[in-house]
């Protein structure tokens, strides 16, 4: 029962198309080994350069994303450090467009506040209006000026991860609770 | 002051910091754990040798694979330095900004930051390989 049940979870995902799937707590360092199986995977696949370049970029943005704000988060102090991990689910796969054609998309979801939910959908939306000149003038306003109230990099990686998203970006929301909601970003390199 | 040689690591690029002839150069990829850790020195001990400075000759290369947008925010700190060091005591500073020539996106982050500069010359130098 144990090997169909797992049998199960691999085939609904390799359905889905996706090539990689972790669910858990998200750290730099598992950043840094899943972003390098990622990297040979697409090497592998014979992806073109730019492609891996760009799928790499939107996976960086998207676990650093988790890491820094997911809300599903566990913390220990322990002398003058503060150990937090933050939990979030991450998928990375392609669709078959046409028979010679894939695309790659990087997913990621994970718990939010209710109250950011009104601000998140409303810098999304307004992302995902712009052209790609708006998204150049935004991104280097932002770079230039104070970083935004709350953000914990440079502010605009929402923005790097539609410039990057060749193909597009969707999101959504569902309320789980008074307290969380869960958020999810697809990006299509 | 002392140069600066770090290797590159998959995440850090390799620094190679020569103030004596001031020569400055950051290659490869930068996706730092935490950006202000791997920059932040490097930054102080840039704007401490560029203020003594006078009339000086600085070249300053990117040789850059890919950066995240937290290395973005430090990058366009480095370029607004530059500028104001070029903008300064008749130094001259020249940026270098190579990138791989199939390689449009880098291209145009190279234009995004090199645009801005006053003071300082800049140059897009693709690289065939």
């Amino acid at each position: 029962m144990k090997a169909e049940k797992m049998l199960r979870l691999r085939d609904d995902l390799q359905e889905d198309g996706i090539l990689f799937c972790y669910s858990g707590y998200m750290t730099e360092g598992v950043l840094s080994s899943i972003g390098k199986a990622i990297k040979d995977k697409l090497a592998i696949e014979e992806a073109d350069k730019l492609v891996i370049r760009s799928v790499f970029g939107l996976f960086v943005e998207q676990v650093q994303n988790v890491i820094r704000y997911s809300e599903e988060v566990e913390s220990k102090k322990s002398d003058e450090k503060v150990l937090e991990l933050r939990y979030g689910v991450l998928t990375v796969g392609r669709k078959m467009i046409q028979e010679n054609e894939k695309r790659f998309f990087v997913a990621v979801g994970n718990m939010v506040k209710p109250v950011d939910v009104e601000r998140l959908n409303r810098n999304l939306t307004e992302i995902q209006q712009l052209d790609a000149g708006g998204l150049k003038a935004l991104y280097k306003k932002i770079l230039k000026g104070e970083t935004p109230e709350g953000s914990k990099g440079a502010g605009v990686g929402f923005i790097d991860i539609a410039r990057k998203s060749k193909n597009g970006f969707d999101f959504d929301f569902i309320a789980v609770n008074n307290d969380r909601t869960f958020f999810t970003l697809t990006a299509y390199a | 002051m002392d140069n600066i040689r770090i290797e590159a690591t998959e995440r850090t690029p390799e620094v190679d910091f020569s103030f004596e002839d001031n020569i400055f150069s950051l290659r490869g990829e930068a996706y730092p754990e935490d950006v202000n850790e791997f920059f932040g020195p490097l930054i102080d001990q840039l704007e401490e040798h560029f203020a003594s400075l006078d009339s000086a000759e600085v070249s300053f290369n990117f040789e850059l694979i890919y950066f995240n947008s937290s290395t973005a925010k430090i990058l366009m700190m480095l370029f607004e330095l530059l500028d104001s060091t070029a903008g300064e005591k008749n130094n001259q500073v020249t940026v270098n900004w190579l990138y791989d020539a199939d390689d449009d996106n880098m291209e145009e982050l190279g234009e995004e930051y090199g645009e801005d500069l006053e003071n300082a010359k800049f140059n897009l130098v693709p690289q065939d390989n």
